[in-house]
């Protein structure tokens, strides 16, 4: 029962994607022959592409430094998101929702509560995106260029460690990230899935978020 | 205690063959309640860990990459003609349309009837609530 609720959701944060993501001008037709491109349009998407390319340098650089300074907390959270990617996904949905509802709320307040509360939410859900997205880097990189056997890591010379797994991951999800539409879809799917394997792991900490009450033992 | 039980004790994986042949340990480890296989471990046939070799840093790997996108980027950008500004303009873009849909979100909040604000905040209830008990589950990534 929990996995076809699970199943469900992945399939409606799907379409709901998909449905943000898709041109707004999409009349029906699959038929590419169509399409009309302009030249002003081809030039805004050579725009876009350039925007997104140097957004992705900067990606790369954020994730060699935070990767540099705690590469264990990456990849605990990498381990865990390769381990358990339904919960991380299920987990990634609710935190984004619970974002958007609570940013929301704060809003709803009078201004002196809410802006603080509003920029500690909006730090907060920055961070673990980050964060987030550097672990999903590592672990597409170690899924798809990760050494399979001892042997295997010992011959390689530049293709392993976390430093090598993680730029893998950028250039992947980059390449990915530049096709139209499919990119933003990829992207964002990489985005629930970081903020989801980020909070489960609690930033790669492994501490519980909540204590556990227990009765003081005489 | 022999010498050669000695020796095993100290290093079990040097010393394999000890085990299946002296009664006297065998009946230590049963006493203990300690599972002991026979054969030795081959740490060459254990499935690789996750942090084996992490700590290899490939510097011309990391560079090489850096500056490919780098190099890709200014050129896509010199040939479309986007200042530099303008990536720091489409990012700060993207955090206004944000905070201008939470704006437009608590307007409309504020001005709906009472129904639909304790709709909102059962809706609010029920997502915290499903996020609370996912982040009750304990990370398993490592023992999986």
């Amino acid at each position: 029962m929990r996995r076809l609720v699970l199943l469900l959701a992945i399939v409606a944060a799907l379409i709901v994607t998909a449905s943000i993501a898709s041109p707004p001008k999409f009349n029906g037709s699959l038929d590419i022959r169509h399409v009309e491109v302009s030249l002003p349009g081809a030039l805004a998407m050579l725009q876009r592409t350039a925007v997104i390319l140097s957004l992705l340098f900067v990606w790369l650089i954020a994730a060699v430094v935070v990767t540099l300074m705690s590469a264990r907390e990456i990849r605990y959270s990498s381990v865990e998101l390769r381990a358990s990617a339904l919960h991380c996904f299920a987990l990634g949905l609710a935190a984004i929702t619970s974002f958007v509802l609570t940013a929301i709320l704060f809003s709803y307040f009078p201004s002196v509560v809410g802006v603080p509360l509003l920029i500690a939410l909006a730090v907060f859900a920055i961070v673990a995106k980050i964060y987030g997205a550097i672990a999903v880097f590592h672990a597409l990189g170690t899924m798809i260029a990760g050494a399979r056997s001892r042997d295997a890591l010992d011959r390689r010379r530049w293709l392993r460690g976390d430093l090598a797994m993680v730029v893998v991951g950028v250039l992947i999800l980059g390449a990915l990230r530049l096709i139209p539409v499919v990119g933003t879809i990829v992207w964002a799917l990489a985005s629930i899935f970081g903020v989801g394997t980020a909070l489960a792991t609690k930033f790669g900490r492994r501490e519980p978020w909540f204590l556990a009450w227990r009765p003081a033992e005489s | 205690m022999k010498d050669a039980c000695q020796r095993y004790l100290e290093d079990p994986e040097a010393n394999p063959g000890h085990l299946a042949e002296c009664e006297q340990c065998r009946a230590l480890f049963d006493t203990l309640g300690l599972s002991v296989e026979e054969r030795a471990v081959s740490v060459g046939a254990l499935p690789l860990a996750p942090w084996e070799g992490a700590a290899h840093r490939p510097w011309p790997l990391v560079a090489g990459g850096a500056l490919l996108l780098f190099v890709v980027a200014i050129a896509v950008c010199f040939w479309a003609g986007v200042p530099p500004l303008r990536v720091v303009q489409s990012s700060l873009t993207t955090m206004q349309n944000a905070r201008g849909f939470v704006s437009f979100a608590a307007t409309a909040l504020r001005e709906a009837s009472l129904v639909v604000q304790v709709g909102f905040g059962l809706l609010f209830i029920a997502v915290n609530t499903a996020l609370v008990l996912l982040l009750r589950r304990a990370p398993r990534g490592i023992d999986a």
